[in-house]
């Protein structure tokens, strides 16, 4: 056994002489690769995790609700209730917030002491002073929204009770104490809104405007059995409609008698970005860490291949393959070891990295927060795996032996084959293996052609993602101003308005298919210009007895442009509709995308029963937006072009592609160049052997070229359009799933360069075993080769 | 013996044009300058204990249509003077006149063209290209010196024919026997027909039927006028030359320059 050891260490210590750069550059670049995995791994915890590390954080209350000012016997009797372990009563205002942007705000404030309930997170700034009635506390939407911060001083002019029992009807200026106060923090919390006030101040706020309350909202922390939310739901409801018979509230109509229980229901586009942006995440660590796998085993094939010689020297003298094995893992410790520490590294600095997209703005600890686990864990695995690879590919070099090939034709020398630069590096190129424990070329051209297939798919999904988030009209949102309910008068007045480049007038309504089916219906009364709405397919239609449909609805039905359409008619009997396009609308019920038909006025007409609700859509010139909106909205329900979730949850992953494109290309790019610059190692006899010949240095180098050009040129015709066909495929799939136009952007720019590029990049990589080739002289090389 | 074929047929397969400006063996007449001139030959290898001065000033001529054999034991230096005699090193002192021309001022390009125009090279353990079949593997020296593919695929099979080897000329390396690989070898240096023949041990790699088979292609190259310098350890293998000089410790023993000095 000992002599066993000494024999590992002597073999180690020649495999340290002769390649330790190579390796320990290989265990550098692992170590990043695998540093960014488990980044990744960590941000995708820290994303996934931080909507119930806030909602635990921020001890978030079980229930709530809001009772109004002038029923305090049901807020009094609301702790006392079934279900209720402990309660907290905020009081509550509704106020005129002056700023850039008039708004109205609820505030809330509680004049007791509270504990473990309901305290938001302090992002900026401070919570309110106990004793300080001109302090806040704001929201993160609502600063971000009114454009104020901590520093800001605000003024807040409140309403009475009887003016928030006029609030749809109009109450004029508010008619409540007004108050100057400043703001000393930004608070975060999951669920602000309903009877959760964005605006929070403190006891001595509450004692000072009491008599101006408008409401009560109390926060409730249920009891442990799993009936406590309902006992409570249904207790509180009794209790409020016997209050309501003795005392009924002026703000009824806004005091709704339900429950909310936040900590049980959470917001659907939480959970749908949650779960695209760490699938996303997914995705991205699992591509990666598979690419950095492969690039790593075949570096480490080549690298031991280069010395396969050695390793059958080695079993000539005894030595068994896992001794073999372990002599390379040993002498590999270095560089696993700095791989470990370069993975631990980068993992401990992606800590820095905050939860994706939306989801960081429920982040409860912003900042440096890494997971040391796997850091350390991380760390250790990335030296345990690259320690591994290495003895893997160990005994696969050392297994190898020179295979006997079969017979080829014997023609003439391809005329195309001139050059013997070409005929060499072809043949070096593409049978790589023989005799050399190198990796087999096939495999080479595989990983490659997938490496860049990967890059080009990564690069066109995400073009293709920026696009569809850049533009509007790709989600069916092309108007910057949505007029609800328009009247002709203003519709007459905006389409003489310079400022408007486009209108339409929409109507909506429900059709039934013929099998019963219901669709929403939109037609679009053309005013003004040309409203850029997109068709991911045919055209928009122009007549009765066409329809253009969304993507979703064409994929649930089954349809396509050229199919048709039954419809029943209010009238009875059934229209059959031509499906003339695919159109990508938004749903102006629930905001779906892709859901709806659209069709002629006429036709609306026929197939959708009772009054359609009419909408004037605006597409103003460049610029004009945020006037006309100030403008229109003093007199009109105006609502801006809004994002919907859906899009908003992908526009947060829209680097995700990018990212993943350029690290795939940094580690397949690793790869091939280990590849390229080992090769006039790996081929150091037949390169003598060129020169042997008399071949000169020039041709030296072409060979070289030819066979850096041979080895990535594949790659490209294969890699390219695989990898265009690969993100059709994907884009096509989330396109319909999303419902908008599932047509790829092709970054034909950025293909045209990496083509030249990536092949420019082979030949002066083939450089550099160019001049080590010239500067070995050929005795020497057919000494050592 | 397959190999028994007539020279004739090498004759005319090494009588095909060139495309660079070969000077022609056979227009050489017998008052013609040697083929080869070393003079003062110094080579030492830096090593990691101490420096190995591998030749320590060799003289050394060999004239036309000579076959001369060099013959010494293991670490002398012959392998070392032969490449350094192809070009394939640098020496440290000492010239090298290969045609006429001193080799240690050109540049690597000129030697290279040199090289491929006047010599031919066979190793011991061959130096095959594994990647490619027996006829493009002597295709290839004549694809280097600038031959059309055309005339270099008929030189080449020529050349397998004259050495019994076209029905293997679609077989690579890797499926031929020693003695097979290394005809192959001795057609490629010959593809460019070489004024000097430089092989280095030709037969230590092979059994003795090989050995035999390479010694009398070399015997028959020599009656056709080639000159040819052959490294060899083995008393047996060295009696087929012409002349025989010995070398020992980086140093020619008894001098070279006697062209008729050791008969075998």
């Amino acid at each position: 056994m000992g002599d066993a050891f000494g024999a590992i260490r002597a073999v180690a210590r020649a495999e340290v002489r002769v390649g330790w750069r190579a390796t320990l550059l290989m265990g550098v670049v692992f170590g990043l690769v695998a540093g960014i995995v488990l980044g990744g791994v960590g941000l995708a915890g820290r994303t996934a995790s931080a909507y119930p590390r806030l909602v635990e954080a921020v001890h978030l209350d079980d229930a709530r609700t809001l009772v109004a000012a002038d029923q305090p016997q049901l807020a009094a009797a609301v702790p006392s209730l079934p279900g209720v372990a402990q309660a907290r009563t905020d009081e509550a205002w509704i106020a005129q917030l002056d700023g850039p942007a008039l708004r109205f705000v609820s505030i809330g404030a509680p004049t007791t002491a509270h504990e473990n309930l309901l305290d938001p997170v302090v992002v900026e700034g401070r919570a309110p002073a106990r004793d300080a009635a001109d302090e806040i506390l704001l929201s993160e939407s609502i600063a971000q929204s009114s454009g104020l911060g901590v520093g800001s001083i605000v003024t807040l002019r409140m309403l009475t009770l009887d003016q928030v029992s006029k609030f749809d009807v109009g109450f004029g200026p508010p008619a409540g104490p007004s108050t100057t106060v400043r703001v000393v923090g930004i608070g975060r919390m999951p669920a602000w809104g309903g009877a959760l006030a964005p605006v929070q101040a403190g006891p001595a706020f509450a004692a000072k405007f009491l008599p101006d309350i408008i409401g009560y909202s109390i926060y409730v922390r249920l009891a442990a059995d799993p009936d406590a939310a309902q006992r409570f739901g249904a207790a509180f409801a009794r209790t409020a409609a016997v209050v309501d018979q003795i005392s009924p509230s002026l703000i009824s109509q806004y005091t709704q008698r339900t429950v909310e229980l936040p900590s049980a229901t959470v917001d659907p586009s939480v959970r749908a970005a949650e779960q695209v942006l760490v699938g996303g995440l997914v995705v991205f660590v699992v591509v990666l860490a598979l690419g950095g796998l492969q690039v790593l085993g075949q570096s480490m094939v080549r690298h031991h291949g280069v010395r396969g010689g050695t390793q059958r020297v080695e079993s000539a003298l005894g030595m068994r393959a896992s001794e073999r094995a372990a002599a390379r893992v040993l002498a590999a410790a270095g560089a696993a070891a700095v791989a470990g520490i370069v993975a631990g590294g980068v993992a401990l600095a992606a800590g820095w990295l905050e939860p994706l997209g939306s989801q960081a703005r429920f982040e409860p600890e912003p900042g440096f927060r890494p997971v040391w686990s796997l850091v350390l864990l991380g760390g250790i695995g990335t030296a345990l795996v690259f320690s591994l690879v290495v003895a893997a590919t160990a005994a696969i070099a050392g297994r190898r032996r020179a295979t006997v090939v079969p017979s080829v034709r014997a023609a003439a020398i391809n005329p195309l084959r001139r050059w013997p630069a070409a005929l060499l590096g072809t043949r070096l190129a593409m049978h790589g293996r023989l005799g050399r424990g190198g990796v087999p070329a096939v495999a080479t051209v595989i990983a490659a052609s997938l490496a860049m297939a990967g890059v080009v798919a990564a690069i066109s999904f995400g073009a293709s993602l920026q696009r569809l988030v850049d533009t509007p009209a790709r989600y069916g949102h092309a108007a910057d101003l949505t007029i609800v309910d328009a009247r002709e008068a203003d519709i007459a007045r905006l389409v003489a308005d310079p400022r408007v480049a486009a209108l339409d007038v929409g109507a909506a309504g429900t059709a039934e298919l013929a099998d019963g089916d219901q669709i929403e219906v939109t037609s679009r009364d053309v005013r003004k210009g040309r409203m850029p709405i997109a068709v991911a397919g045919g055209r928009m239609p122009t007549g009765p007895g066409e329809v253009a449909i969304g993507p979703r609805l064409a994929s649930r039905l089954g349809l396509d442009v050229g199919d048709t359409l039954e419809v029943r008619r209010i009238q009875g009997g059934t229209v059959t509709l031509q499906i003339v396009g695919k159109a990508v609308i938004t749903s102006q019920n629930h905001g779906g995308i892709g859901d709806g038909a659209v069709v002629a006025p006429d036709v609306m007409r026929q197939v959708a029963p009772g009054q359609p609700l009419y909408d004037a859509t605006v597409l103003a010139v460049p610029g004009a937006a945020d006037a006309l909106f100030a403008e229109l909205s003093r007199n009109l329900e105006v609502f801006q072009r809004d994002v919907p979730t859906a899009v908003a949850n992908l526009a947060d992953l829209v680097t995700l592609p990018e990212l993943l494109a350029l690290v795939l290309a940094v580690v397949a790019g690793s790869g091939l160049a280990h590849a390229l610059l080992t090769s006039g190692r790996r081929h150091a006899r037949e390169v003598a052997v060129l020169s042997v010949l008399g071949a000169t240095p020039g041709q030296v180098r072409a060979t070289l070229a030819v066979m850096a050009a041979t080895t990535v040129l594949p790659a490209l015709v294969v890699g390219v359009p695989l990898g265009l066909g690969a993100a059709r495929v994907l884009w096509w799939q989330l396109a319909t799933a999303t419902g908008v136009a599932g047509d790829l952007a092709v970054p034909g720019r950025l293909l045209f360069v990496i083509v030249p590029a990536v092949l420019v990049a082979a030949l002066l990589l083939s450089l550099a075993p160019a001049a080590r080739a010239a500067r070995t002289p050929p005795a020497v090389a057919l000494a050592t080769g | 013996m397959q190999v028994s074929a007539s020279f004739e047929a090498t004759a005319r397969a090494v009588d095909a044009p060139l495309p660079d400006d070969v000077p022609d063996p056979s227009a050489v007449g017998p008052a013609a300058p040697p083929e080869l001139v070393v003079r003062g030959l110094r080579k030492t290898y830096e090593a990691e204990t101490a420096p190995v001065r591998a030749l320590r000033g060799v003289d050394l001529t060999v004239g036309h249509g000579e076959f001369v054999a060099l013959m010494g034991p293991s670490g002398s230096g012959k392998s070392t003077l032969l490449h350094l005699l192809a070009g394939l090193d640098r020496a440290d002192e000492g010239s090298v006149t290969l045609a006429g021309v001193r080799t240690e001022e050109l540049s690597g390009s000129r030697l290279a063209r040199l090289r491929r125009r006047h010599v031919g090279l066979v190793f011991q353990f061959f130096h095959l290209i594994d990647h490619m079949s027996a006829l493009e593997n002597v295709a290839l020296a004549a694809l280097v010196a600038g031959a059309r593919p055309a005339e270099a695929t008929e030189r080449a099979r020529d050349l397998l024919d004259t050495l019994g080897l076209l029905e293997k000329q679609g077989e690579r390396p890797a499926a031929l026997s020693g003695g097979q690989r290394q005809r192959v070898a001795i057609a490629r240096a010959l593809a460019n027909r070489p004024t000097l023949l430089l092989a280095d041990e030709p037969t230590g790699a092979l059994d003795s039927d090989g050995a035999a088979e390479v010694l009398d292609l070399f015997t028959r190259l020599h009656h056709d006028g080639q000159t040819i310098l052959m490294v060899t350890h083995s008393a047996d293998v060295a009696g087929g030359a012409q002349r025989i000089v010995r070398m020992r410790d980086g140093m020619l023993l008894g001098g070279g320059t006697d062209a008729f000095g050791e008969q075998p």
